[in-house]
């Protein structure tokens, strides 16, 4: 049955991606755009770092990691689930019809039936701040990939918790433009910088430490302990977003708009 | 009585130029109205301040004990906080009209607008005015009672007077940047991406995150030719240091990148218009 999906998923993909080579210079512009976005934003961190070296124990080659591996999760969540960030919009607007009524499940084809190119450019300035951090074996890399992959999933978890509000408030899409913006801000700053209170909060209500702190330190310094952390954190996160969306979706209703999927 | 060359405005065509502003006016007022008819919507939309300020006082915080210092470049801690709730307020309030414009060159809706007796340009300044009016208002608001309540008041009271001002001409050199990005569309179809690399360029050379007087002197001088040092970096240390002669310096800097960048996007816009090419209707 997983092969079943993954062949699915993997069909949704490539449909993605032959849809996105229709408009071929688009998509190289928002990869590009993306890549250079990213890399405008770093110097921020180069140049103060230069002036003052460490803040709180972190340094300059941290913060190529933290970046890294935030900006590699929330590409890979852009790219391969890119309504990700629609979900809520989806929901009001009763453009869940389409998905309930195919037999596949509703809320990995909703997530996967697009891609956002610009997911791509974060993913590989991703990689490549992960190279500038210097660690530079295999084992490291293979590290940085799965770190990579969980702060994906607990991005996509956050984000589908969130959203699934819309099912009992309606419109919850300025409510999702502020869980994004808080989930990508606390995840690119250094952990040390924040006390044991904004800790807390950073592990749960609003769990960015999953997507940058933690993985940054296990490819730094991995350990089973770390390693089992992360992995049950997005655990649970990902099985509490499923619980809430399923509930919601039996809330869920629709006018009798007609609805054209493209 | 006048003669040819009298440029003395005849009564008549006083009251067009009043007319004429008045149209803009009344789009901006019906946008505010809009805006404002939910509240809760530009609370929501103003909390991302809040949490900026809070994450830029625990950084700096932690910064200005590593280096041991109780000032830096002639910046105390509640002083960088108040530099950063303006230069924040200048950014998250920006005009994003580059998405409208551009929509209208794609699908072809400019040529609706074409033919009626308003101005493109002017009509989404005054859209956007409508809508930045209020945001601009909402973080000071939200964002200046976090950053009193954490560090203090700010520096002297002027500096609201001053700042307000320089924050609307730097809305109006903003306004330029994102009509040019908007009317790319005239040449290219996407154009997000020139947005997303210009608003970085404008953290780094506007001084968002950090003063520009931060900056190792070579980037100093670098960023002060150009214009982002006079949008967001001005507002902000002018509030933070606020005095007559540097708010008459900054302002006049000021217009004379409006006029600049004014000048291209008009020179922009009567290209593009001219290469207008729209099929069916």
């Amino acid at each position: 049955m997983l092969k079943r999906e993954f062949v699915f998923f993997l069909a949704l993909w490539k449909a993605n991606l032959l849809s996105a080579m229709e408009y071929r210079a688009a998509f190289i512009s928002q990869v590009v755009g993306m890549f250079l976005n990213n890399g405008v934003y770093f110097i921020f961190w180069v140049i103060f770092f230069e002036r003052f070296k460490q803040v709180n124990g972190w340094g300059l080659s941290d913060m190529f990691l933290l970046f890294g591996v935030v900006a590699a999760g929330f590409g890979l969540a852009n790219y391969f689930f890119g309504n990700t960030m629609a979900l809520a919009d989806i929901i009001t607007s009763g453009r869940l019809d389409y998905y309930l009524s195919l037999p596949r499940p509703v809320l990995p084809h909703v997530l996967a039936s697009r891609s956002i190119p610009s997911g791509l450019g974060d993913f590989v300035y991703g990689v490549a701040s992960f190279l500038f951090a210097g660690q530079l074996t295999l084992e490291a890399f293979a590290r940085f990939m799965l770190g990579s992959l969980l702060a994906m999933v607990m991005f996509l978890a956050f984000m589908v918790l969130v959203q699934s509000l819309a099912f009992w408030l309606g419109n919850a899409q300025l409510l999702t433009q502020q869980a994004i913006n808080a989930m990508v801000t606390f995840s690119i700053y250094p952990i040390t910088l924040f006390d044991r209170t904004a800790k807390f909060l950073l592990f749960t209500v609003i769990p960015a430490a999953f997507m940058g702190a933690l993985p940054a330190e296990y490819i730094r310094a991995p350990s089973l302990a770390r390693l089992l952390v992360l992995l049950a954190g997005a655990g649970i996160f990902l099985g509490l977003a499923l619980v809430v969306f399923q509930l919601g979706l039996r809330r869920y209703e629709s006018g009798s708009a007609i609805q054209v999927q493209l | 009585m006048s003669t040819a060359n009298d440029t003395t405005p005849l009564p008549g065509e006083r009251v067009s130029l009043l007319r004429e502003l008045g149209k803009y006016f009344s789009i901006f007022r019906i946008q505010a109205a809009n805006r404002l008819a939910y509240p809760l919507d530009l609370v929501i939309g103003s909390l991302s301040i809040l949490m900026f300020m809070w994450i830029f006082l625990q950084l700096w915080k932690a910064t200005y004990a590593s280096a041991g210092q109780t000032t830096i470049a002639g910046f105390s801690i509640p002083a960088t906080l108040w530099y950063l709730m303006i230069s924040e307020t200048v950014v998250l309030s920006r005009p994003r009209l580059w998405r409208p414009i551009s929509e209208s060159v794609k699908d072809g809706s400019i040529a609706y607008v074409l033919n009626k007796p308003y101005n493109f340009l002017l009509y989404h300044a005054s859209m956007g005015l409508g809508d930045g009016l209020l945001a601009t208002l909402f973080n000071l608001i939200l964002g200046g009672a976090l950053v009193w309540l954490l560090v203090g008041p700010p520096p002297a009271a002027s500096g609201w007077l001053y700042a307000s001002l320089a924050i609307f001409f730097a809305w109006w050199i903003e306004f330029c940047f994102s009509a040019l990005i908007g009317l790319a569309a005239f040449a290219t179809e996407e154009v997000a991406a020139f947005d997303w690399i210009y608003s970085k360029i404008l953290f780094i050379f506007g001084g968002l995150l950090v003063p520009l007087d931060f900056y190792p002197a070579w980037l100093q001088t670098i960023a002060r030719f150009t214009p982002f040092a006079y949008t967001v970096y001005g507002p902000a240390r002018l509030f933070v240091a606020p005095s007559l002669p540097a708010f008459l310096s900054l302002i006049g800097q000021q217009l004379i990148w409006l006029v600049v960048m004014g000048s291209i996007v008009v020179v922009v816009y009567r290209i593009g218009v001219r290469r207008l090419v729209i099929n069916g209707g």
